[in-house]
């Protein structure tokens, strides 16, 4: 018998979806198995039935429900328990789901904030009010999924990597348990590190040391060139069976869309305090709150100075 | 906030003390019967040097008003550089108690060495005397309806 597969997105990219393409020849594999029930970026399938006769929101029963995207309104606070409902299993998709993600910088203003830099306050805006009628209101902040509903696991990223989700679903579908990793990206991470004491923050456009065409064990760990680097405070294993972080290959520091490797703690305090016994002042990270915690708002973040 | 509640306010006070040179200081404070406010709790941790700044954010967000970090004079330290590194991580806290919205001041480092009870005494009346001033923690989490600010 087919496993029942839905899908929801609230505040997201799509690139969450784009990922499930991305999983390439396996997703063949994976689709024989699976029947798609509810997936509004694939199919029409209309929440309150095609026509908007029901009263009651209805998503059919399935076994596995992947949700991407954060909650910014009353909608998706709905949607998403709707779908704890009549999910067995249901799985947060990517960074947004998973921690907040990008929207979730939004806690760094209050609503009022937002609408006014929106719709009032930007000089190439026209002042035409706020959008209040037929659309459904903000919740006080951004919210992380499992905030709102109890997750049964969670798959980080932004976008989170085909590889990890193809592993994941197949050991659904195998009835086996899937582990992220719970090691930080500098276990994954193959550049060289020297120990070396560094006193400034680079500006990343003024280019890492690296020679093209030389394996990554020969270059110098990009902390340690003087780029901010969030290996150290981030989730590793995006680098999937290859092991090497994705932004490494690219020789790009690691930006933290794995989020922290707990909801317990704050990678702004963690990487704060680990900066500062190694000699770095920490004015010298600009825009701390957002720079520390771009992919992990949804709890952390919020307006400065309003507490 | 009214007169009345200022009043009764009481602070929580955190004060983390280095095992060699503060907590000697303050228990010089004690057997020398120096008086000092009693909403004071004290820990002692190894050196002042160990203290992550996660340790005092969560001091704050737990309950705390106020945290005070003690450690020995610079050049005294018993691991020769720690209260360097704890002077260098007091800097990085303020900012991010600036950072995350506490008051700063709600956050201080002092030195205090081991013959130096009397002044860990007063220290200590005189942190709580800010703390009571600026009022309770708008941050504590467990906060039972209807008290603090």
């Amino acid at each position: 018998m087919a496993v029942r597969l839905a899908e929801e997105w609230f505040a997201t990219c799509a690139g969450c979806e784009v990922s499930i393409l991305d999983i390439g020849e396996p997703l063949l594999d994976i689709l024989k198995q699976v029947e798609i029930v509810h997936m509004p970026i694939l199919m029409d399938h209309k929440l309150f039935g095609q026509a908007g006769e029901r009263a009651e929101m209805e998503i059919p029963e399935a076994d596995v429900g992947l949700i991407s995207g954060s909650i910014r309104n009353e909608e998706h606070r709905h949607v998403a328990e709707e779908m704890r409902r009549k999910c067995k299993v249901l799985i947060s998709l990517g960074s947004c789901a998973c921690h907040g993600g990008i929207p979730a910088l939004a806690n760094l203003g209050t609503n009022d904030d937002i609408l006014n830099l929106a719709y009032r306050d930007t000089i190439t805006t026209d002042r035409n009010g706020m959008p209040c009628e037929e659309i459904p209101p903000l919740t006080d902040r951004v919210y992380a999924l499992h905030e709102v509903v109890a997750v049964d696991m969670i798959l980080p990223g932004c976008p989170t990597t085909p590889e990890m989700l193809a592993g994941a679903l197949t050991a659904l579908l195998e009835g086996k348990e899937y582990k992220l990793s719970t090691k930080s990206v500098c276990d994954d991470c193959p550049l060289q590190r020297e120990k070396k004491v560094l006193s400034t923050v680079k500006r990343r456009l003024e280019g890492p040391r690296f020679t093209p065409g030389r394996p990554l064990s020969e270059m110098q760990c990009l902390m340690e060139q003087g780029y901010l680097c969030l290996g150290p405070v981030t989730r590793g294993g995006c680098g999937g069976s290859e092991r090497v972080p994705r932004c490494i290959r690219a020789y790009m520091t690691c930006e933290g869309c794995f989020g922290p490797l707990s909801t317990k703690v704050n990678p702004m305090v963690d990487m704060v305090g680990a900066l500062a016994t190694v000699g770095i002042e920490a004015e010298q990270i600009l825009d701390r709150n957002a720079t520390l915690n771009r992919f992990s708002g949804a709890g952390r973040l919020r307006p400065v100075g309003k507490r | 906030m009214s007169v009345a509640v200022a009043e009764k306010f009481e602070p929580k006070i955190l004060a983390l003390a280095c095992n060699w040179c503060s907590y000697a200081g303050a228990d010089l404070a004690g057997i020398s019967r120096c008086q000092y406010p009693a909403n004071v709790r004290i820990i002692r941790v190894m050196c002042s040097g160990m203290v992550h700044p996660k340790l005092v954010l969560q001091a704050l967000d737990k309950g705390a008003d106020g945290v005070v970090m003690c450690g020995c004079h610079i050049g005294d330290c018993h691991y020769q550089e720690g209260n360097v590194r704890a002077e260098r991580r007091a800097r990085a806290i303020s900012v991010l108690l600036e950072d995350l919205g506490y008051d700063p001041r709600r956050f201080k480092l002092a030195w205090v060495s081991a013959a130096e009870g009397p002044q860990f005494a007063s220290l200590m009346a005189e942190f709580t005397e800010v703390i009571r001033q600026l009022g309770p923690n708008p941050e504590r989490v467990a906060e039972p309806a209807g008290k603090g600010a």
